[in-house]
């Protein structure tokens, strides 16, 4: 069995990203201290989007937790590849998300954070700040009703999506626009398969 | 005794130093529980399966045998050899030869059997010696004088022999099934929660302290971790559990068979929500008896009264578990709304429920 070095991992600055979705990201990683916005209409597939966003990480030995996601299909989850023995679900916050959230900035990671309202200024700001400071990833699942109301380092904005079927549901394929701050300036409009037939993300 | 389907693939019965033949023999246990859940991992290279059920459901012992043959032609590209008789020990013997003993036939089976398959080299040796070759001829030696003659682990073989314990000692791997669990990452949960690399690493410390936190902050419920099963459908297979409560090993109970193909919703709902169905001209579409839709779906209707259009559905798939007992009977159906959404929903006492979300 491959030893895996984790201490070295956490020296990097990137955390790893699986494919398609490295390829979509400058570096090919998220970059440490950033905030990514995973935007979508629900139903279009934001939360699969954001949840593969775990899959590399996770599997390398990093520490995750999803705050705010009522009901995570971690069948769907482990399909898409992500290592649930290093996933903390924090799943109905109530009026605490942000405090949840802080609470688990030393933990992990990564850092999911599904907000159930708008996020204010202030809150985002702070928690923002705080994950710069510690240098982890902070991965917001926004949705028209909820926006983050500051600008993210990097941005998945799912505009359509369409599914393939035959007996059943076998596959969707997303088309997201990937934008960002600086080099991650237009990256352009993507087309991914998530779920593909077997449940993973795939490029097209 | 019970006819059991031994399942042996040689390739996979030694194991090699990257652990490649634990996880592809996982891989086999996985795909042939789909078939039957009570499929018994024995040691690497050989699993069993009762018979019975999985002959009563697909019609007869040979297309559990086909299924299974195709299974494992399709996980790993392997031949398996097959074999049916009732107890462990003629099983494996039966598997090696291939053959499918019909019931009562495994007495004379075993009977025929050279003295070697039992696997003790002084009592080969000296069965030859005494003019006895085959299992049958050592079966008929009286019990005292094989005690007077023979150690006791001797005395074993011959109660195996004549057919009064149905396995051979060591026949059984006792920590393979530990093996698989850590394999799976099922121990590895809970408040003794230990990196997968075998100790806790700082980052494993860290986690645990900042869930420390979050459940201090939000009580028992607050925090929680997956686990995974065998089953049948997603909201089977997956559990969520309070970040650490003792893990419990919940793969005996797993509900078959087959699995719901294709991807499984990315939101699988805890509590499932009770909703409607309607045809075209707004009446209840329901399950029939013969596990059918008694019309297409044309709408979704939720219990405060929001209506959702459907353009797509496909289903029903039942679920009837262990149908020999009294289990859940459930069907599901996936539906294809007119805002692009799918969803998973699920027909249990006589009502829709909606169970997961492919968001």
């Amino acid at each position: 069995m491959a030893t895996l070095r984790p201490v070295t991992l956490a020296k990097s600055r990137l955390v790893p990203l699986s494919e398609p979705w490295a390829s979509l990201t400058p570096g090919g990683g998220l970059r440490r201290g950033s905030t990514v916005v995973v935007h979508a209409q629900p139903g279009l597939g934001g939360l699969s989007v954001g949840l593969s966003l775990l899959s590399e990480a996770s599997a390398k030995g990093h520490w995750a937790a999803v705050v705010g996601v009522d009901d995570p299909g971690v069948v769907a989850m482990s399909d898409l590849g992500v290592d649930l023995r290093r996933v903390l679900f924090v799943p109905r916050p109530r009026g605490a998300w942000a405090e949840a959230a802080a609470d688990l900035l030393d933990g992990v990671d990564l850092l999911i954070v599904r907000p159930p309202s708008r996020a204010s200024h202030g809150a985002a700001r702070k928690l923002m700040d705080r994950v710069r400071e510690r240098g982890i990833v902070l991965i917001v699942l926004t949705e028209p009703r909820a926006p983050w109301p500051l600008p993210a380092d990097l941005s998945f904005h799912l505009i359509s999506s369409r599914w393939i079927m035959s007996s059943r549901l076998d596959a969707r394929y997303v088309t997201l626009r990937v934008s960002g701050r600086g080099e991650a300036q237009h990256r352009g409009e993507h087309v991914v398969m998530v779920p593909d037939v077997r449940g993973r993300a795939v490029a097209r | 005794m019970e006819r059991l389907l031994a399942l042996w693939v040689e390739s996979l019965s030694e194991e090699r130093p990257d652990g490649s033949v634990l996880r592809d023999y996982l891989r086999v246990l996985d795909a042939v529980e789909v078939l039957c859940p009570f499929v018994e991992p024995v040691r690497l290279g050989l699993c069993t399966l009762p018979l019975r059920g999985p002959s009563r459901f697909f019609g007869g012992d040979e297309a559990v045998l086909a299924a299974v043959r195709q299974i494992v032609r399709d996980v790993l590209g392997l031949d398996v050899a097959l074999g049916v008789a009732e107890g462990l020990f003629c099983a494996e013997l039966a598997a090696r030869q291939e053959v499918v003993l019909q019931a009562g036939q495994t007495t004379a089976f075993r009977r025929v059997q050279p003295l070697a398959v039992l696997g003790h080299k002084e009592l080969a040796t000296t069965g030859r010696r005494l003019g006895i070759y085959s299992v049958g001829d050592f079966a008929d030696l009286d019990a005292a004088r094989v005690a007077e003659r023979f150690s006791a682990a001797v005395r074993v073989l011959h109660r195996v022999a004549r057919g009064e314990l149905a396995e051979l000692p060591g026949q059984r791997d006792t920590r393979l099934r530990a093996r698989l669990r850590s394999a799976r990452g099922e121990d590895v949960m809970g408040d003794e929660q230990v990196s997968f690399f075998g100790q806790r690493s700082a980052g494993d410390d860290r986690a645990r302290a900042a869930a420390h936190r979050v459940r201090h902050r939000l009580g028992p419920e607050g925090v929680l971790v997956a686990r995974l099963r065998g089953g049948r459908a997603p909201e089977d297979r997956a559990s969520l559990a309070p970040w650490g409560s003792p893990s419990c090993d919940e793969r005996d109970d797993a509900p078959w068979p087959g699995r719901l193909a294709g991807p499984s919703p990315i939101t699988s709902l805890h509590q499932p929500v009770a909703v409607e169905l309607r045809d075209d001209a707004d009446g209840s579409v329901s399950m029939g008896a013969r596990g059918s839709l008694s019309a297409a779906p044309a709408s979704l209707v939720f219990a405060h009264g929001s209506r959702r259009g459907i353009v797509w559905f496909a289903g029903p798939w039942p679920l009837v578990e262990r149908w020999w007992a009294s289990g859940r009977r459930r069907a599901h159906v996936q539906v294809l709304l007119d805002s692009g959404e799918a969803m998973l929903l699920s027909a249990e006492v006589g009502r829709w429920w909606l169970v997961g979300i492919y968001d």
